[in-house]
């Protein structure tokens, strides 16, 4: 009930507040707002009338707004070139600017400009021109294309040794300059003023937007750089911003303190003041924290977690899909799993749903096919128009008359492997060791022990050693989860390509290749989609190279106070967009 | 000492890099083969592990140990530096604390011998020998943050903040402690020498104090020694539960982590420290027990 007077009065403060909204978003702005409250009148469930604009600025934005939250690590480092982690993601998302910002508006996302005011694109999809507006670094600096130019180098030099360094992969030449055989100042990046980037890519690339509010592609200060050395990122006093916030104090494996930077083009639409997160290695210290209102959000997916902060009153929960996908890979160059008959018996066996409710507590969506849910083509949802091809799949063998066995036994006999299941040896390998791992990997062995009479073996290891037996090959199947970099099919597609195979499943399909090659260039949105589905098709459907099984989603709880959070997973307003209501 | 220092570290030079997996790894995320050479060529780690193996001796007899391979831009010297004096000031009023509780709590379960008292300390000694910390953790972190909200659940800069966690780490000590003392006093009690002085008619109080505590306290600086290493070493998980920018994250994470540098650098550090509180343990032995003096001059 408290919820709901909040929102009534959230609607109302953003029919005031919208004016001047950044971009495309302002033009559907009152229809949300108008949405909101209704949706709030009609007590439909917290969590979608939760849904506000990431770019709300309440009217009371009064002095000294605060806000408080945790990470379970440190920051491996703040070095824009040499972070990997996503935790420093996160700290960067708030205290850097980037060109845009990817936004959200009514369960669609939406670029938005950020550093960059406009821009344009050659008529091939090659050339992208950024017209930067006049901004400022934290100390007054301009910030200049030619800090984007050095950045983008910086990152592509071998020298570095960067491991984000492959976002950078449809700039020119970045292929050959990140194995040495070019010199960085070939990168296809160029400043042609102060206020104008240019982005030259070896091919069309429809989805660039998509890629850009990644963290590499933020400026660096070649001052700052030389002047750090090599401490640049592993401190506060060794990191300069140009966004929302600024690095106020980072106390390692404790705390990191985020200052609104007054400096920052954007500071009239930032409502929080200080921003503390803490560094809670232990999830019970954090739910402890939340609990005694130490800390204003967290993140739960243990049902009796849940249990007890529903029944606490003070928050609501908020909860997404994310882009990860949790799969079982086969070894396509395997005796037993060359054979496609093979695989698709085992992935037909598992019931998904079941194995959601069995294995994720049910706080994950069963998979659909190999792109997550939450992923979109532009601003087109792709599993809304893919459809559900798990299911196709199963409808296929239904068709047939088929169980999942008969499909077993069918392969075996195109093996010559005769018709006993039990004669079959197969090992899983498993890269964890505690208890959740062991869940999922008897529950898949009883399984496949029930619905194929097969005895499969698991291997449970370290990650560090799974990786490795998965990377040379030395596996029949293993369970893996692959989250996307960025919001476009080809992220997670491009993982099958003959050349890439980064799974190494010895997958290799040149129709696949050739769909998937040219959807990555293809400047006409329909036919883009159309390939990736077709790709998928091919990857899933006829193929079943892996076995996708479920997607991750994101669960949050949130002081009934906090407004203007994320509710989609590739929504970078971070801090920008938050605000705190009367606490 | 020089010897084990060497040994200590060779061993775990290439114990280490017997594990499967490298730094990269903890990203736990599959990268393309040019930028995992890149990183590779960067810090050496694509020259044969022998040469490798050189250059770190090298560099370590200059006193270098080097740069925290997952956090770039840290060095593990000052890491070092920085935190083991966090984990040192926790460990040791934790330490101090369960050392006069414990102590005393032992002489009186050896004084009240299956009495009441003695049954009573020994059962608070059991279960701090076998509840693990990190209960014993999140229930006080429960009970006082959560529902009688007195203390904040985490942090570090106040004494505030470290109430909790000291009193969980000092159960330990003063568990370990109390039945040490009870077992030791209860054997110095049966000596001859307790008869004697009691016989010349001194008072219970005086034999306990002149008597058999000083005799009784003698084992109890051996066990002291690992105390103090450990100390600064820090404690995992407390640190963990409690944020607290301690060394012990460094310990277990930097070999979850395959932070090879991190890995040697905290080795040294502990086998070094561990050498030389040996060294002491000895010379304050020879200062506390005479005994041990009048054999050295035979």
């Amino acid at each position: 009930m408290k919820r709901k007077a909040a929102l009534l009065l959230a609607g109302c403060v953003f029919l005031a507040a919208c004016s001047g909204g950044g971009g495309t978003a302002s033009s559907t702005a009152s229809s949300q707002a108008a949405e909101e409250v209704s949706q709030a009148q009609e007590e439909t469930s917290q969590a979608e009338t939760a849904e506000t604009e990431a770019e709300e600025t309440p009217a009371d934005t009064a002095e000294g707004q605060y806000y408080s939250s945790f990470m379970d690590a440190d920051p491996a480092t703040l070095d824009i070139s040499l972070r990997a982690d996503s935790y420093s993601s996160e700290i960067m998302l708030n205290t850097m600017e980037g060109l845009v910002r990817t936004g959200e508006e009514n369960g669609s996302y939406v670029i938005l400009p950020a550093l960059a005011e406009t821009w344009e694109v050659n008529e091939d999809g090659t050339v992208w021109t950024f017209h930067l507006r006049d901004s400022v670094w934290e100390d007054g600096e301009k910030v200049t294309a030619d800090q984007f130019v050095y950045s983008l180098r910086r990152s592509a030099d071998p020298a570095t040794g960067s491991p984000s360094a492959f976002f950078l992969q449809p700039i020119l030449n970045f292929g050959e300059i990140n194995a040495g055989e070019k010199p960085v100042e070939e990168l296809g990046v160029e400043a042609p003023d102060d206020n104008t980037l240019v982005i030259t890519l070896s091919q069309p690339t429809p989805s660039f937007m998509m890629m850009i509010d990644a963290t590499v592609y933020y400026p660096q200060r070649e001052d700052k750089i030389a002047e750090f050395g090599d401490k640049s990122g592993s401190e506060a006093e060794y990191y300069i911003s140009n966004g929302p916030y600024r690095l106020e104090s980072w106390v390692h494996n404790n705390s990191i303190v985020l200052v609104k930077n007054e400096n920052y083009w954007d500071a009239d639409n930032v409502s929080i003041e200080t921003v503390t997160i803490k560094i809670m290695g232990d999830i019970t210290t954090a739910y402890n924290a939340f609990q005694s209102g130490e800390i204003d959000s967290v993140y739960a997916e243990a049902l009796e977690w849940r249990e007890t902060f529903e029944a606490q009153g003070d928050c609501f929960p908020v909860d997404y899909p994310s882009a990860s996908m949790g799969f079982a890979t086969f070894n396509n160059k395997d005796e037993l799993f060359s054979n496609v008959n093979m695989r698709k018996a085992f992935t037909l066996a598992i019931d998904l749903d079941e194995m959601n409710e069995m294995c994720f507590s049910g706080m994950r969506s069963p998979a659909q096919g190999w792109v997550c849910d939450s992923m979109s083509v532009e601003e087109t949802n792709y599993r809304d128009r893919a459809g559900n091809m798990m299911q196709a799949m199963r409808d296929d063998m239904e068709a047939e008359g088929m169980t999942p066995q008969d499909v077993l036994l069918k392969g075996m006999e195109e093996l010559g492997l005769g018709d006993d299941p039990s004669t079959l040896q197969v090992t899983m390998g498993i890269g964890g060791t505690d208890e959740w791992y062991r869940t999922l990997g008897e529950y898949l062995q009883q399984v496949w022990k029930t619905e194929l009479g097969v005895d499969v073996t698991i291997d449970y290891n370290e990650w560090g050693i799974f990786v490795d037996n998965i990377m040379t090959g030395n596996y029949q199947i293993g369970f893996l989860s692959w989250g996307a970099y960025y919001n476009d099919p080809y992220d997670v597609l491009s993982l099958y390509l003959t050349d890439l195979d980064m799974v190494m499943t010895g997958f290799s399909n040149a129709e696949f290749d050739a769909l998937v090659t040219a959807a990555a260039s293809e400047m006409d949105l329909e036919k883009r989609i159309q390939n990736y589905i077709d790709a998928e098709e091919i990857l899933i459907r006829q193929e079943c190279v892996v076995c996708p099984v479920a997607c991750a989603e994101a669960h949050y709880y949130y002081k009934n106070y906090v407004k203007g959070y994320a509710t989609m997973n590739f929504n970078k307003i971070g801090l920008k967009g938050m605000s705190t209501g009367e606490r | 000492m020089v010897i084990t220092l060497l040994a200590v570290t060779t061993l775990t030079f290439f114990l280490m890099r017997a594990i499967p997996g490298d730094p990269l790894s903890s990203l736990a995320r599959v990268l393309p083969e040019q930028i995992r050479a890149n990183y590779y060529a960067k810090y050496g780690l694509d020259q044969p592990l022998f040469t490798q193996y050189l250059m770190y001796m090298k560099s370590l007899l200059r006193g270098d140990l080097g740069e925290s391979l997952v956090n770039p831009g840290r060095s593990v010297t000052a890491t070092i530096l920085e935190t083991s004096p966090i984990s040192a000031q926790v460990g040791g009023i934790a330490l101090l604390v369960g050392l006069v509780i414990g102590i005393a709590l032992g002489v009186i379960a050896a004084l009240y011998k299956n009495r009441w008292p003695d049954v009573l300390v020994m059962f608070v000694a059991i279960i701090g020998v076998t509840v693990p910390v990190f209960v014993l953790a999140s229930l006080m972190q429960y009970y006082f943050s959560v529902r009688l909200r007195w203390l904040p659940t985490s942090g570090w800069g106040e004494a505030k903040h470290m109430i909790i966690p000291v009193i969980v780490l000092s159960f330990g000590t003063i568990a370990t402690y109390a039945r040490y003392i009870k077992s030791s006093m209860l054997e110095v009690l049966s000596q001859d020498y307790i008869l004697t002085a009691e016989a010349k008619g001194l008072s219970t109080g005086q034999v306990i104090r002149r008597h058999v505590l000083r005799n009784s306290l003698l084992p109890a600086i051996t066990i002291l020694a690992g105390r103090i290493v450990g100390i600064f070493t820090g404690a995992f998980v407390i640190e963990r539960m409690f944020s607290i920018p301690g060394i012990g994250f460094y310990y277990v994470s930097s070999i979850n982590n395959k932070d090879y540098s991190m890995i040697m650098g905290t080795t040294v550090f502990y086998a070094a420290l561990f050498v030389i509180m040996q060294l002491i343990v000895d010379i304050v032995y020879t200062v506390v027990d005479p005994r041990i003096r009048l054999q050295n001059k035979d």
